[in-house]
């Protein structure tokens, strides 16, 4: 070996510097949006936004890391529409801030805007939304994400592939660290800010997001195991944990049988839960306008009442079992999100008990139609799903005959309406007769609808926060807790032998 | 403060009217320099073309860097990317974004890593080099890792432009929005008819690559696609949308939209969505089929299975903690031997292709793509590679007496992201004879017909799910029915063993496929060039029916 590493986390050639210039700070960006704003002078609309972002990132196939990797970059996107009131934004997006590309940017906002058609609403068109104070809720930076060392990833891969390699198994994984920041400042006036709420203002932001997540191959090819968790704060992350499960479900995984295709009862981990319930969610994001309604698809769309003249959702109806409650707190420690000025800063309940209180918002219809009950918040990101206290071990003891899942993957909805999906297991499922887990099972194909199975549920576990990454640098994490959930005649309707 | 008159635009008084009045060509306002900045030693300036060789220095700069910290071996890239999205909703607008990244890979004793920024500059560039190489340093102290690069000829100052009729980026903005805007109107001459959809976009990526060996080669390439549907509304309540063809993602510039008869399209489309509509409507019967697939179909089910299966490091475990692996999982034992279709298969590979979505004169290795065989009469011949990748075959191509080389599918996103293994262009090689859908249909007594079917498949590439809204009972060589909720069940290799009859050499079509790979994630496109095919033995089910 060539050089010794120090416990401190630089190489050859690297200052401190070097290590503190991964994000722009609050200063460098309003500096960027003030010399930018400054090109926008001749009236219209501006809104001016920053994200800047940091990843390190450790990949190992093989037991074998493959690419350990540091990457940033910046993304100013820029919306103008010029001043006569009545046209779309035009947008554009660069990665470079110096003066000559700042005006350029503005300029080319301009042209584009001149090429929109009168979107059909305009100055005054829009009621003012509350701003809210800037938001303080749940942290949502960790130093100990963002100081983690390429040597300490590099270690803790390490300690995980010996961990494997002691098995005589295969491992293949990511581990990523991440840190990003926004500000955004829009229109002056804010007596013109008439277009959506994009335009507006947003405080400097910082947040950071880590995953690991690991599959762990048997080299005969017929078992598979996989765990993974996502955190603002790696300090909630257990390697050690997250390697010792993926090993033990591929151990258990290998060699399994086929079984028919039918309904099962099965206990879902928390991880599948929230791939299945992430279907139903995914379509509270954005109410359909009314004028749309005759033609909706969408699952909360209940029909016409005639004699009113008005479309009904299912707002206030029974969705699911009344053990059931979704919300978000972002004050939650768990769940902090970064929130924007306009978005409510307060806990937003989606479902209670059972009953469907609020759906996600279409910016328009929210302002007209939601007068008084206005919570609004982008879409359905992050969200705790209350649970019971039945261990997965008492799922199990108490079932005489079912199906114990690890994951879902490839879920795809089928019908929008009825939210019936399909998807695959994957990495794992076993068995379960007279209370113990007698079998590995081969993979099946299921065609589910979320709706359905959370009107089925005989046991609830303790809800834990589960893996879900985001793949795009500039969106922050969308943190889950979730329960593990015991659920009668969940449809499997073929068998696939892929491990 | 720069004044705005410095360079020559008052775009804020100046409108559509007033440029066409004064003749000059709108053109001239889309072609103004977009003057982002790269810190060559004589300081800021516009970035030039990627030809210019204060470019070329820039890159050598971080290749010494590395190299002067302990890299065996070193590439870099530097990418300039715009794109133009026309974005179609209810409001037309257009997005437009630019951006500069460089990237540095770096190998330490059978180590890599990569570190990549947005800035273009010497102390930036020589930074990277140094972070790369720190990387792969800090990770070699692990376990023994060996890597051997598959041998390239050293290629020196070397240009290539993907050769486009029109670039988008030349043509005013404003003539774009009309073209689409005469469609829309086209199209709605017919009440009952609309066309929606999600846009156009182009894109133009200037992109340099030097390595430690002294290549060094720049290229430009174009990139154009768009997505719109004609949707038809016979009544109140119903919609059926079909997707417009011939606008998938390909190498050529605005003659993608330009140089194609879609109003002609929109006639025919039209007239087949009516009859489409009068067909009486039959409920699935589950049970197994003839199955006529449309080119669009067949090009689907091979990109899902055998395109998936022969990734070379996907097939040895490397992406299982992301898409999946293959089920070609031996691939060492499988390679010359293993029957994976009917004879009638043959796949070959490319990145030559004109038009071709991952066409490319050199990828992101500096290797020059070859044209290669990857399923010959059926038989599994070969694997797609990049130079690391290449190696673990040698044994193989040593034995067939062939060079032990790339195929040439690496490429990176952008300058952000490390090169990884992507696939090429793939070409299904026809049948014999003057055969297309309608009379593969015509010959068919007693089965189904399927267009545009949506494919979905398994994390092995193994096991699959098709479905659609175009699927047809044919009886007597005539669709006499459309069939309502079917779905097809299929396992890879008996679909292609099942493969009873390919389209003639008339019948091919060219669809550009995107697929997202890795972790971190990347987007990249490719085409598949298929004919139709009759399948026999398919299994169909009620899609919406739970067990």
């Amino acid at each position: 070996m060539s050089s010794k590493m120090t416990a401190r986390a630089m190489g050859p050639g690297m200052t401190k510097d070097s290590d503190d210039r991964r994000l722009l700070s609050r200063e460098e960006c309003e500096s960027i949006l003030e010399r930018a704003h400054r090109f926008a002078r001749s009236g219209g609309e501006t809104r001016i936004g920053i994200f800047t972002w940091w990843q390190g990132e450790l990949r190992w196939g093989r037991n074998r890391v493959t690419l350990s990797s540091d990457r940033r970059n910046v993304m100013l996107g820029l919306e103008r529409s010029v001043p006569d009131g009545r046209t779309s934004a035009g947008r554009i997006t660069t990665n470079q801030f110096d003066d000559v590309s700042l005006e350029a940017a503005v300029r080319g906002a301009e042209r584009i805007s001149r090429l929109a058609a009168d979107p059909g609403w305009g100055l005054g068109d829009y009621p003012p939304l509350p701003v809210y104070p800037p938001h303080k809720g749940a942290p949502v930076w960790s130093d100990a994400t963002y100081d983690l060392s390429v040597e300490a990833r590099s270690e803790i891969v390490r300690s995980i592939i010996e961990m494997v390699e002691a098995e005589g198994m295969l491992s293949v994984g990511y581990l990523e660290v991440r840190a990003a920041a926004s500000l955004a400042k829009g229109t002056e006036l804010p007596e013109l800010r008439t277009t959506d709420y994009s335009m507006w203002d947003s405080e400097y932001q910082r947040w950071t997001n880590a995953q690991l997540s690991m599959t762990v191959r048997d080299p005969a090819g017929t078992g598979s195991g996989w765990a993974g968790l996502s955190s603002y704060d790696w300090g909630r992350i257990d390697p050690e944990a997250i390697a010792r499960r993926a090993i033990e479900k591929c151990l258990a995984s290998r060699n399994p049988v086929a079984l028919e295709p039918g309904r099962y009862t099965v206990i879902l981990e928390p991880q599948a839960v929230a791939e299945l319930v992430s279907v139903m969610l995914d379509t509270m994001s954005n109410r359909e306008p009314p004028e749309n309604s005759a033609m909706s698809d969408s699952p909360w769309y209940l029909g016409v009442d005639e004699h009113l003249m008005l479309h009904r959702s299912k707002l206030g109806l029974k969705i699911v079992d009344e053990r059931i409650t979704i919300s978000h707190d972002p004050a939650d420690p768990l769940l902090g999100l970064p929130l924007r000025s306009i978005e409510y800063p307060g806990p937003v309940t989606w479902i209670d008990r059972g009953v469907l209180t609020n759906l996600g918002h279409e910016f328009a219809t929210d302002v007209k139609a939601l007068e008084g009950r206005h919570t609004l918040r982008g879409p359905v990101m992050a969200f705790r799903m209350s649970g019971g206290d039945a261990s997965i071990e008492e799922m199990i003891a108490t079932t005489k005959r079912g199906l114990l899942v690890t994951r879902f993957s490839n879920i795809r909805t089928l019908d929008r309406k009825s939210l019936l999906a399909t998807g695959l297991t994957r990495d794992g499922v076993w068995l379960i007769e007279n209370g113990k887990i007698t079998k590995a099972v081969k993979n099946f194909r299921f065609t589910e609808s979320p709706l359905f199975a959370l009107n089925n549920i005989e046991q609830l576990g303790e809800p834990v926060p589960v893996f879900r990454a985001m793949p795009i640098p500039f969106v922050s994490a969308m943190p889950a807790i979730v329960p593990a959930l015991k659920v009668r005649d969940f449809s499997f309707t073929s068998l696939i032998d892929a491990v | 403060m720069v004044p705005v008159s410095e360079f020559g635009v008052d775009a804020v008084i100046v409108s559509r009217r007033d440029l066409l009045k004064a003749g000059v060509g709108a053109a001239a306002l889309a072609t103004i320099p977009r003057p982002l900045l790269a810190y060559f030693d004589t300081g800021p300036e516009p970035v030039p073309p990627i030809g210019d060789g204060r470019i070329k220095e820039l890159a050598f700069r971080a290749v010494e860097a590395a190299l002067a910290v302990g890299a065996s071996y070193v590439d870099v890239r530097l990418t300039h990317t715009r794109t133009r999205n026309f974005m179609y909703s209810f409001v037309e607008n257009t997005r437009d974004s630019e951006e500069l990244t460089v990237g540095v890979r770096t190998l330490v004793d059978g180590y890599w890593g990569f570190a990549s920024g947005h800035s273009w500059s010497t102390d930036e560039v020589v930074r990277l080099g140094r972070e790369a190489v720190y990387h792969a340093r800090v990770n070699s102290l692990g376990r023994e890792r060996r890597v051997e690069l598959a041998e390239r000829p050293v290629v020196v100052d070397v240009h290539w432009e993907t050769p486009v009729e029109i670039d988008p980026f030349e043509v005013s903005p404003f003539e774009i929005v009309d073209f689409f805007r005469g469609l829309e109107y086209y199209t709605a001459r017919d009440p009952e008819f609309k066309l929606e959809g999600q846009g156009a976009q182009f894109e133009v990526k200037e992109q340099a690559f030097a390595c430690s060996d002294g290549t060094y080669i720049t290229q430009r390439l174009y990139g154009s696609s768009g997505s719109y549907t004609l949707t038809y509304r016979p009544e109140p309540r119903v919609s059926i949308g079909w997707q417009l063809a011939g606008l998938t993602r390909a190498s050529v510039g605005w003659e993608l939209y330009k140089g194609q008869p879609l109003r002609e399209q929109i006639d025919r489309l039209r007239e087949e969505m009516r009859e489409f509509w009068k067909l009486p409507i039959k409920p699935v019967e589950v049970g197994r089929y003839d199955v006529v697939c449309d080119a669009l179909s067949v090009a689907r089910l091979i990109d899902g299975t055998l395109a998936n299966a022969t990734e070379l490091d996907r097939a040895l475990g490397y992406e299982a903690n992301a898409d999946g692996t293959s089920y070609l999982n031996d691939p060492f034992g499988m390679i010359g031997s293993h029957v994976v279709g009917a004879p009638a298969l043959t796949i070959t590979a490319n990145r030559s292709e004109p038009g071709g979505a991952a066409t490319v004169r050199w990828d992101d290795e500096g290797v020059e793509p070859d044209e290669f065989t990857i399923v010959k009469d059926g038989v599994l011949t070969d694997f797609q590679t990049t130079r690391e990748s290449a190696s673990w075959l040698a044994e193989h191509y040593r034995a067939k007496g062939v060079p032990v080389r790339s195929h040439g599918c690496a490429a990176a996103e952008a300058g952000i992201h490390a090169p990884i293994q992507r696939r090429p262009n793939l070409v299904v090689a026809p049948g014999k004879g003057e055969v297309g859908f309608s009379d593969l249909i015509a010959g068919l007594s007693d089965g189904i017909a399927v267009e545009a079917m949506g494919v979905d498949i398994d994390f092995q590439g193994l096991n699959g799910f098709g479905g659609g809204d175009r699927v047809y009972e044919v009886k007597g060589g005539k669709r006499v029915a459309r069939i309502v909720g079917a779905g097809f069940l299929f396992r890879a290799p008996e679909l292609w063993k099942n493969l009873k009859a390919l389209g003639g050499p008339n019948s091919v079509e060219r669809f550009g496929l995107q697929t997202v790979k890795g972790q971190p994630m990347q987007t990249a496109f490719h085409s598949v060039t298929a004919p139709p095919a009759l399948f026999t033995g398919v299994t169909v089910v009620d899609a919406l029916r739970k067990a």
